[in-house]
């Protein structure tokens, strides 16, 4: 009779000992499950202040501006600054600059604009003076009896980021006589050129280096990023 | 289906051409009396600013801008103006579309007046248009067919 | 100065009949709509030209102008039709 007492005793302590491993595994899973969930708020709220404070920004700057210039454009076009032809104008640059603001300032950085304006301003004589340098040398090229043309095409990999900078880029080498953009895929360029002294003009990178300042690209700090950078990690330390 | 160019010079350069089309388009229709428009033209400038979109950026960005019901509403907005603005005239006492009639609405005296009631048809002349002429551009460019019954129709034929 | 601007006007015109000769004789559809921008940029002047004749040049400059822009647009679609085809 001891004996089946001390099996019934065992038994109960195995069950005892299974039920505490369930219960022990159980709690290690809440405990992962619980962690992982808070490392995902965590970043999801990083995400959004981010976001946020982007758009925000972006959004009512990108629609001012754009109201103004289309003003401006309004008023080059139309010579009557009466009062019931400027507010025709005014009604229909709202109406245009809210439809399309997001198309003209799609990827901005915020408070840059007005140094990027002095700076392609600056850009312009001196892209000019190359036209007209260039210029001379293709009717030399074009009008010697034998044309000693030597048509090359050149591929280079462009250190500019963003899409309106390539676009300035190409823009400037199609203007500028003997050289033509053929093509841009994905960060390399396609030239065609009309002879080896221009192609090797346009293998400087002076041009390159030119846009990359307008557009303070490749190899510049911006102090704007870093102000936004520095409030936004004084946000999360609070929330820590 | 007009999927989206691959081309990032002729995307960019539409971006940013198309705000200034349209205010252009506005322009014309403005000052229609003033030097060669009217409601016509600038409503054929504002479909291919519209067309213009629709080649560069796909059917799926515009689908935000201009949704079928929104193209539809237009259309027959422009003709709602344009014949409202004669009934109006023609309650308000003198013939369809004799517009010194509004100058009783409006406050001004006759000339003032007719030109006023003309910028208004021209205005409703301009929507219609370019719903018209965005609308043909796109049955002709995809053959009629919806991009959401293409989709079903490819995924039809994919799981054949 | 008339004569200079009208002079020159006529000789944009002959430039546009050789131009034309590509666009109805010309191999292909690429030659033509070549063809057809060219003819759409002569265009441009001449009505300029025209507008200086006539002493109205602030009229001829919309229509110049949206000449311009649609001709553009003309191009980017054939392109675009092009592309498709293949």
């Amino acid at each position: 009779m001891e004996v089946t007492l001390f099996i019934h005793a065992a038994d109960d302590a195995f069950r005892i000992l299974e039920n505490a491993k369930t219960q022990a595994v159980g709690l290690l899973d809440t405990a992962t499950r619980l962690t992982s969930e808070t490392r995902w708020m965590e970043e999801k709220k990083l995400q959004t202040i981010l976001k946020g404070a982007h758009e925000a920004r972006s959004g009512v700057q990108g629609f001012v501006i754009t109201f103004v210039m289309l003003m401006v454009f309004w008023a080059l076009l139309s010579g009557k600054f009466d009062a019931f032809h400027l507010s025709l104008g005014v009604i229909c640059s709202l109406i245009v600059a809210y439809l399309s603001h997001d198309l003209l300032f799609a990827n901005v950085r915020v408070g840059d604009g007005r140094v990027i304006a002095r700076r392609f301003l600056a850009y312009v004589p001196w892209l000019l003076r190359e036209i007209i340098t260039s210029n001379f040398y293709v009717a030399y090229l074009a009008l010697s009896p034998k044309m000693p043309i030597d048509p090359q095409i050149m591929k280079f990999r462009t250190k500019l980021e963003s899409d309106i900078s390539w676009v300035m880029l190409a823009n400037s080498i199609t203007l500028t006589p003997g050289t033509v953009t053929i093509d841009i895929a994905d960060r390399e360029f396609m030239v065609h050129a009309l002879d080896r002294k221009i192609a090797a003009s346009l293998d400087t990178g002076e041009m390159e280096d030119r846009v990359a300042h307008i557009f303070m690209e490749a190899d510049h700090i911006y102090i704007q990023d870093v102000l936004d950078v520095s409030r936004i990690f004084a946000e999360l330390k609070r929330g820590m | 289906m007009i999927g989206k160019s691959d081309d990032i010079i002729i995307k960019t350069i539409a971006r940013i051409f198309v705000p200034f089309l349209q205010l252009y388009a506005l322009y014309v229709i403005m000052h229609g009396h003033y030097s060669p428009g009217g409601g016509f033209q600038g409503g054929v400038i504002l479909g291919a600013s519209m067309a213009l979109l629709l080649i560069t950026h796909g059917y799926d960005e515009l689908k935000r801008r201009l949704p079928e019901g929104a193209l539809i509403f237009l259309g027959s907005l422009g003709v709602l103006i344009y014949a409202g603005i004669g009934l109006i005239c023609l309650l308000l006492g003198g013939n369809y579309l004799d517009y010194s009639q509004l100058s009783v609405i409006l406050g001004v005296d006759a000339p003032h007046a007719r030109s006023l009631g003309i910028l208004g048809v021209e205005l409703g002349v301009g929507f219609t248009v370019m719903a018209i002429m965005y609308s043909i551009f796109f049955d002709i460019s995809t053959g009629g067919i919806l991009p959401e019954d293409q989709r079903r129709e490819d995924r039809a034929e994919g799981e054949r | 100065m008339n004569i200079f601007f009208v002079a020159v006007g006529m000789g944009l015109c002959a430039l546009v009949f050789l131009v034309l000769y590509r666009a109805i004789f010309g191999p292909g559809v690429f030659n033509r709509i070549a063809a057809i921008s060219a003819v759409g940029t002569k265009t441009l002047i001449i009505l300029l030209i025209i507008g200086y004749v006539y002493n109205r040049v602030e009229m001829f400059i919309d229509i110049s102008m949206v000449y311009a822009l649609l001709n553009f647009i003309g191009c980017i679609a054939a392109a675009k039709y092009l592309e498709m085809e293949r």
